[in-house]
This record gives structure tokens, sequence and C-alpha cells, in this order.
């Protein structure tokens, strides 16, 4: 099993090194022991929210997504994937699998962007938080509630 | 004369029929049919299978899956496999077939194989609707439902929860079925369901409500097997020659044969058993091979039973003596007519007025003259407890039964309908009954049971 692991590893710290050649334009690259700990942050998060992977992907998927955000650079480039990427994993389990990797990733992008500019606190306290109570709720992704008294209540939380 | 057994390298004996495939592998490596590259082989070839059917589990939406989801498939795996295997004619074929097949290869005939079983499944249900018997057994009549059973070939997920049993199965079998899990479980289950039944058919359904009766009053709510009162009764009827048709065995017959099969040690009893068990499938002429091995089967526990009630003496708890309701003793009893409401309403004003107890009681013996009334009295007059008691002394016993069975106390669940003054009043009633001299409260209860109330 081990070999079998270490092998699936390498393969995914070799196509998260390929991603630079996508990235470089926005001027972000990664390191081999970046990708390492990119790697070793999924494996953690996995353990650590009760999951399996099999085939790899979704930090290609953070990371192409990600890399045009204003509110990256080179700086905080890695801190914030390794963020993101525990993030990800949190919120499958919290939106019960009812959205796809790529639907998730997109939501984290637009808001990282928009509501959030830039805070990751703030996606991950409040708009993602929202976005998995409704759909476990059966509401769409983006549902807010209209009455105002609720926006206010909500307001006052954070 | 013994049978002569072709030899396995694998012992069948040791493979758990819940977990075939891991414990075939345990097994076939333990004799060396399988080394460790084959076992290491099948693990790789195992977990691309669990890829590939948990992709199909998410619709190649999300590469990420929960554990206990991952768990559950590969359980479906390996059980999907461990069917097949067991199909084949021996553990050593299944274990070169592991050795020489694709992993994937053996799932997909194991699939083929459940959906085989699920139709059979089916039909089996199906016959047992039609041969099921006529009792309101409350188990037996929810297990064999729509949201019973029924449940399961609506909801068996063979693709990826093929070890799963979906379905609410409340009552027990004779024969238990152990160590089986998935559709194969519920296959035999029903199996032996349909056997059970098609045994109990032979026997009117009167005659089966006269037993279960004499058995409990309650059985519809009780978790019985009816086969196996069925079964046990005939046998006790066999042994004492009585009718064996009409399970209809005296107490009388009970202590003849209690003196009888005292005398016998362990086996002239199993050996008397099996000779009534013959005597039955003569009387019956039961030729269904399977049936008489089913019956077979069953004895060793009925021999226990009456092992164990010889022992305590208690066999009339073993062989049951039937029990008709209808010619049971009845006490018939009625309210008498209610008093106006107007006379009524004025009699409660006065006897809230009142302030001595004696005057109280008085007044209720003039003015009440039917139980109705007086069961509202003591409801509505806001009686202190000692009047409660000094009027349950005027009371005779079949009144006072017919309160408790108005208002039965004793039980663990509180009505949560009843009010606060009905309440007070079952109270009052339960400590006035408990101070009773035991012989009259023996008597009062053996009053509330045959008690009827007749409408005027």
């Amino acid at each position: 099993m081990n070999v079998f692991s270490s092998l699936i590893q390498k393969q995914a710290v070799d196509e998260i090194q390929k991603c630079n050649d996508f990235t470089a334009r926005f001027g972000l690259t990664l390191s081999y022991q970046n990708a390492i700990e990119l790697v070793e942050m999924r494996t953690l998060s996995l353990k650590r929210y009760g999951r399996v992977e099999f085939g790899g992907g979704v930090i290609n998927k953070i990371i192409k997504e990600f890399c045009d955000s204003p509110y990256i650079s080179m700086n905080n480039y890695v801190e914030t994937l390794l963020e993101l990427i525990e993030i990800f994993y949190f919120y499958k389990n919290e939106t019960l699998d009812l959205i796809s990797d790529d639907e998730l990733i997109k939501f984290m992008k637009n808001s990282f962007d928009g509501k959030c500019q830039g805070s990751l606190e703030l996606l991950s306290g409040r708009e993602l938080d929202k976005m998995a109570r409704n759909l476990r709720y059966g509401y769409a992704p983006d549902y807010s509630e209209d009455n105002e008294y609720e926006e206010e209540d909500e307001d006052d939380q954070y | 004369m013994t049978n002569i057994e072709k030899r396995y390298i694998i012992d069948s004996n040791k493979l758990s029929g819940e977990f075939y495939f891991n414990s075939i592998l345990q097994e076939a490596y333990a004799c060396g049919l399988l080394d460790e590259s084959d076992l290491e082989n099948i693990q790789l070839q195992c977990i691309s299978l669990l890829a590939y059917k948990s992709e199909r589990y998410n619709m190649g939406e999300s590469s990420s899956i929960r554990v206990e989801v991952a768990e559950s498939i590969m359980k479906s795996i390996s059980y999907t496999i461990g069917l097949y295997l067991k199909s084949l004619q021996d553990p050593d074929h299944a274990a070169a077939e592991l050795k020489s097949e694709k992993i994937s290869e053996l799932y997909e005939r194991g699939k083929k194989l459940i959906y085989d079983r699920f139709r059979e499944a089916k039909h089996i249900y199906e016959m047992i609707q039609r041969n099921k018997i006529k009792t309101p057994n409350h188990s037996y009549n929810s297990t064999l439902s729509v949201n019973g059973i029924g449940l399961f070939f609506k909801s068996y997920n063979i693709e990826y929860e093929a070890h799963d049993i979906p379905a609410s199965i409340d009552y027990q079998l004779c024969n238990p079925v152990n160590d089986l899990v998935g559709i194969e479980y519920i296959q035999k289950y029903l199996e032996n369901l349909y056997l059970e039944n098609e045994f109990c058919n032979n026997f009117t359904s009167d005659n089966i409500y006269y037993l279960l009766y004499g058995y409990d009053k309650g059985y519809q709510d009780l978790l019985i097997n009816i086969f196996e009162q069925i079964l046990t009764a005939a046998l006790g009827c066999s042994l004492a020659n009585c009718n064996i048709r009409e399970l209809n065995i005296s107490k009388e017959d009970i202590q003849y044969l209690y003196e009888k099969l005292l005398k016998y040690d362990k086996h002239t009893l199993m050996l008397d058993i099996h000779k009534a068990a013959e005597n039955i499938f003569e009387e019956f002429n039961i030729t269904n091979y399977s049936l008489k091995k089913y019956i077979e089967k069953s004895l060793p526990k009925i021999v226990t039973n009456i092992e164990i009630a010889l022992e305590l003496n208690t066999l009339n708890k073993v062989f049951i003596t039937p029990k008709n309701p209808d010619l049971e003793p009845k006490i018939q009893f009625k309210s008498g007519v209610k008093m106006d409401d107007e006379e009524y309403r004025r009699l409660i004003e006065e006897l809230l007025r009142c302030r001595y107890t004696s005057d109280k009681l008085e007044l209720i013996k003039e003015k009440v003259k039917s139980f109705d009334d007086l069961e509202d009295i003591l409801i509505d007059a806001q009686l202190e407890e000692e009047e409660f008691i000094s009027l349950f002394n005027i009371l005779g016993d079949v009144e006072i039964a017919a309160m408790i069975k108005r208002h039965p106390f004793g039980s663990d669940f509180q009505d949560v309908n009843i009010s606060e003054a009905e309440r007070v009043l079952q109270l009052y009633l339960e400590s006035y009954v408990k101070q009773l001299h035991s012989n009259r409260r023996e008597y009062i209860f053996q009053i509330v049971e045959q008690l009827c109330e007749v409408d005027i």
C-alpha cells in the first residue's frame, strides 16, 4: 500500500509542477518543495475530514482557477493555496457532497475575489458557511434571505 | 455408513458466510494456494475497482469521497465477488479463479448472480403473499407487508450497497438466518418463512388463533414465532395421542406427558420427538423434502425447551392448551341511565358547597343512580382522598373492577390525553386497590379480565 500511495503522491507532485507553465504568466510559480507541501496538505485534510481520493486533480484545479486572482501574489501564493485546499475538503463534507468539485471551486473563487475581497477568513467563515447551509436546507447555493430583519441579524453576528 | 467426501485444501468450515471473499483470501494464503504477490495483485485490482466505482458513485463530479461511503462500496464489492466465489463448486476452485481471473470480471459475474437471486427472492416473496396465514400478529403482518420486506425490493442497491438489507424485518423465524447478509439473507429468510407457512397452513386459522390465544391473550403484539408454537403443540398432541389437526391438548394430557417424559433421558426423548414428527408427516401427508428437513432442524430447539420445562415442572408453558375466547365466562356490566345535565350541575354545585364528608356521601348515595354519573362526580366534585376512599368503600367488587377497567393504572406509559382530575382519580384508585386484602384484590382483577360493558 505504501509503495502504491507514494507513487500516487509523486505523480501528483509532478502534475502540480506542470501547472507552473500555466501560472507563470501571472507571476506565480511553485517549487518542488512547495508542491510536496501542497500534496501533504491534501493528504492531511483528507485524513482530517474523513475522506478518500482516488484520482488527483483537485489541487491543479484550484491552482488554475485561483491564479488570476488580484488578491494572490508570490508573497502569499503557497499559504493561500494551502488554506484553500483545507477549506475545499472541509466544505465537501459540510455540503454533504451535494456540490461538484468544479462548482465548489468556482464558488470559492467568485466569493474570494468578490464579497470577501481576498479574505480567506470571510470565505470560510461566512460565504461558504452560508452556501453550505443553503444546500443542506435545499436552497440554491447563492440564496439569501430577502427579509431585512434577518440580514440585520446576520450582520450583527459578524 | 459414513459418507465419503472429497477432501479440499481449503477447509470450507473455516470460511465465513458473511465475509466470504476476505476469508477465502486468508485461507488460500494460509494454505499456500495464493502467495504474497497474488494478494498484492488482488488488492491493487480491488483498489482500482473501488476507484472506478467511487467515480461512478460521484458521477464524475467529485474526485474525493467520504470514508464511510468508500467503505460501504468496498464491502459491496467484496460481497458481490464473494457471492460468485461461493457459487463455484468448491473453495479450491474459487482460489484458482482468484489467481487466474481479473477481479473486475469476478465482480461482474457476481453482479449477474445477484440480479438472478433478486428475481428469485421476489418470486418467493410473491408466493408467500399467497400462502401466508391469517393472524392478527403484528410483527408477522408488518414484516410481510410492503413496508416490511417489500421495502427491500424497492430500495436494494446492487451497485453500491449489495451487502445491505434495507428492509424492516421484526418477525423471528424458528431457525434464524445467521452468517448471511444482503440478498442471500433475504432469500434464505423468505425460503424459511415460506416453509413455515406451508406447515402452518395444515391447520385452520381458528385453531391457530385458539392456540396462540391460549399462549397469551396479547399475542398480537408479541414477537413470537407462530410456526414454533404450532409445531410444538402438534408434537405434544402426537405424543399424547390427541387430535393433531385441532391442536387440542388438555391440562390432563399435559400432566400425563409430564409423567411420561420425565422418565426419559435426552436420547430417548429425542427419538420420541422424531417419532412424533414422523406421525405429523403422515397425518398431513407431508412429502416436501425441504419442509421435512426444516421441521427436523427445528426439533432440537423444541427438545431443549421440553427438557428445561421438565426440570422446572412448567410443561404447560411449552405445550399450550388452546383457549377459545368466546367460551370464556363473561360478566356483563350495565352502567344505568345518566341523570339530566341540569340536575347533575345542581348536584355538583351542592357537593362543592358541602363542608362535611358524611354529607357529601349521603348526597351522592341519595342522588346518584348510575355508574357513569358516579364516575363523573369522582372527576368533577374535587373530593379529598378520604372522601374517595369512603366512596370506594361503598362500592362492590364489580363496580371497583369497572372503575379499574375504565381508568387502568400500573402502565409505565402515562396517557398524555387524560386530564389532571382523571389522573388524581387513577392515583387514588390505585392506592385504594393496593391496600385491599390480596384475595379480594386478585378477585377484583379477575373480574376486570372478564368484564365487558354493555350499552344500554
